[in-house]
């Protein structure tokens, strides 16, 4: 049993075996690709066809069949003539037609297992060698002076392309007759497809240039994607056990960080994963298109493309709800003020102090043995991506009473009035008096629980006329320094401290 | 290759010439044309005919009629034109020239 075509050939219908059809549409080609130089093509290429039909009809009209069989193909190509054949009538070719002989190699450049020329190839078809081996060599011979790239340029102009079949039957010293002709349709149908009958030697450097091109393109795209695959996987673990962490999988407490604690910790779970996936997916089809791109896989399974894309979706929507939930908790401010009155002096220090006032909470919190610190001072400097902003300002200003006092303003946002009251209740800052030394914390730390909510701390020193303040210059780098008090020269001398005085029209700077 | 080249070149003026030969004395189906060639012992194969002909009909020495077939498509039955029989005529002279000359030149005593 055979499976059999319908084909319409000169406008008749005819019945034809599979493996006929094969070899008949092999050999239309042929002759279209033979004549598709000649401005009658069409009309010529139409009588052959026509003539072919008729001789069908003829041959299963005699023979009493129904069917067109690989032998009645045969037949008829025999009687029609192979595109070789016709190269009789090519005025161009003429006297280029090699003759049939069994055997006989000749050198030609093969263009259909080219690299740039397939001066390699055909050099393999002659020598008998594996064509990968002449590639090696000539590799090698760039890197021995280049001498292999001007041989093989010559060898490019001077040997000709096996362009017909028979020319490349030649090229692997194959019997050039009709059975050879059949055995070679296969490779020919694919290669007609892509040999273009254009010849000149600038168009096939073009095309040689582009082929290179687009192959060291293709490789570039492949390096690139691979990068991307790396580079992506590492990215998405690395999102992995920050998630990990984040949702305290080694460390209950990541809650402290400051980013983190901006969250409310009854649904920082839900932003976490929200975030998480609103990042992952993007970077998981990323990863997954390079893998594609690559390796030339299949393309991702319909569904769930859909499923990655919904579930993505899902993650930027509640990451978009639980971003905008917290921003609503900046809805409000508050603030209040405490006034402490401080024991007057002539002349004042103002220092920063870094050792952090620590409450009971805090010392529980942080795990702090009183015994294991004694006689030690506390120093914290931390600056960083994840240190919580302190906001610390620092105002002086002229006392109209005469008496010596301070100020704290403690603000903070929430998201009522009282919920931002609370936010600032929870501003633990540093102030002492030791004598005529005021000792500034450089920041402000929150209470267990408290979330940052933008709390900041403005201090206002009020002094009267005549006080005297010897400030050190790590106060007004530490500070906000809020108001006009400024030296010019007070940056670049020598002095640990500047000296200031209050005067009529507010503070001074003292020469 | 020369000879080659000279060969084809031959048989190239003399299929032309033929071919218009056959044609002149009547209407006639392509492949008739191709069993004439064949009895000749000119053509070798149908497939180098075609184009021939189309060449001969665009430079306007031949034209043709579709003829209804009872196997298979209609066919192209050629005949000359006035202009193909005047080339045929001055390609009968040139034949007699070449023959003459060949002849003379074969019996020529060295």
């Amino acid at each position: 049993m055979k499976k059999t075509l319908n084909i319409n050939i000169g406008n008749s219908i005819i019945h034809i075996e599979e493996d006929a059809y094969e070899s008949l549409t092999a050999y239309l080609n042929e002759v279209k690709a033979h004549f598709s130089t000649s401005a009658d093509d069409f009309e010529i290429v139409t009588d052959i066809e026509n003539r072919i039909a008729e001789m069908f009809t003829e041959i299963l009209a005699r023979d009493q069949r129904q069917v067109v069989e690989l032998a009645d193909v045969q037949v008829i190509i025999a009687q029609m003539g192979s595109a070789k054949d016709f190269e009789m009538e090519d005025e161009d070719v003429v006297g280029d037609i090699p003759q049939a002989k069994e055997g006989v190699k000749k050198l030609y450049r093969d263009i259909d297992h080219a690299i740039i020329a397939g001066v390699c190839s055909g050099l393999a078809h002659y020598l008998h060698i594996d064509e990968r081996w002449i590639r090696v060599f000539m590799l090698i011979t760039i890197f021995l002076g280049g001498s292999g790239i001007l041989a093989y340029l010559v060898m490019w102009i001077i040997i000709p392309r096996a362009v017909t079949r028979s020319e490349k039957m030649y090229m692997r010293g194959e019997a050039v007759n009709l059975q050879g002709f059949f055995r070679n349709f296969e490779e020919e149908m694919a290669a007609n497809q892509l040999m273009k009958r254009s010849g000149g030697f600038i168009q096939e450097v073009v095309a040689a240039m582009e082929r290179v091109i687009g192959l060291l393109g293709k490789t570039l795209v492949k390096v690139v994607a691979v990068i991307i695959i790396v580079f992506g996987s590492g990215l998405l673990l690395s999102l992995l056990v920050t998630l990990a962490v984040l949702l305290g999988v080694w460390d209950a407490s990541p809650y402290e960080i400051f980013p983190l604690n901006i969250v409310s910790a009854n649904y920082l779970t839900q932003i976490m994963m929200a975030f998480f996936i609103t990042l992952a997916i993007p970077l998981i089809a990323l990863i997954l298109f390079s893998i594609r791109v690559a390796f030339n896989s299949k393309a991702l399974n319909r569904t769930v493309s859909f499923g990655l894309l919904i579930v993505w979706l899902m993650g930027a929507m509640s990451s978009i709800f639980y971003v905008a939930k917290v921003v609503t908790e900046f809805k409000e401010e508050a603030e209040f003020s405490q006034v402490r009155s401080l024991t007057p002096y002539k002349v004042y220090d103002l220092r920063i102090d870094r050792t952090m006032l620590l409450s009971h909470d805090d010392s529980l919190r942080y795990d702090i043995n009183p015994q294991k610190f004694a006689d030690k001072v506390i120093i914290t400097d931390e600056r960083g991506p994840f240190t919580t902003p302190s906001r610390v300002g620092l105002m002086i200003e002229k006392s109209e009473t005469g008496k010596v006092s301070i100020t704290q303003n403690y603000s903070a946002h929430g998201k009522t009035f009282e919920k931002a009251l609370e936010n600032a209740r929870g501003i633990q800052y540093g102030f002492s008096q030791q004598d005529s030394v005021l000792n500034f914390s450089p920041k402000l730390h929150l209470a267990k629980m408290t979330k940052w909510r933008d709390q900041r701390v403005v201090l206002v020193l009020r002094v009267p006329i005549g006080t005297k303040l010897n400030i050190k210059k790590n106060v007004s780098y530490s500070l906000d320094r809020y108001g006009s008090w400024s030296c010019d020269s007070f940056d670049d001398d020598g002095q640990d401290y500047r000296v200031w005085e209050m005067t009529d029209e507010g503070l001074k700077c003292r020469e | 290759m020369i000879a080659e080249n000279t060969q084809t070149q031959m048989r190239k003026g003399i299929l032309e010439y033929c071919v218009l030969l056959i044609i002149s004395k009547g209407e006639i189906y392509a492949s008739d044309i191709i069993a004439e060639l064949k009895q000749a012992k000119l053509l070798v194969v149908e497939g180098t005919l075609y184009p021939l002909l189309t060449r001969l009909k665009n430079n306007g020495l031949l034209s043709y009629n579709w003829v209804e077939s009872t196997s298979g498509p209609p066919r192209k039955y050629y005949l000359l034109t006035s202009e193909g029989k005047e080339i045929l005529n001055k390609l009968d002279m040139t034949w007699m020239e070449l023959s003459y000359a060949i002849e003379t030149s074969k019996q020529m005593k060295p």
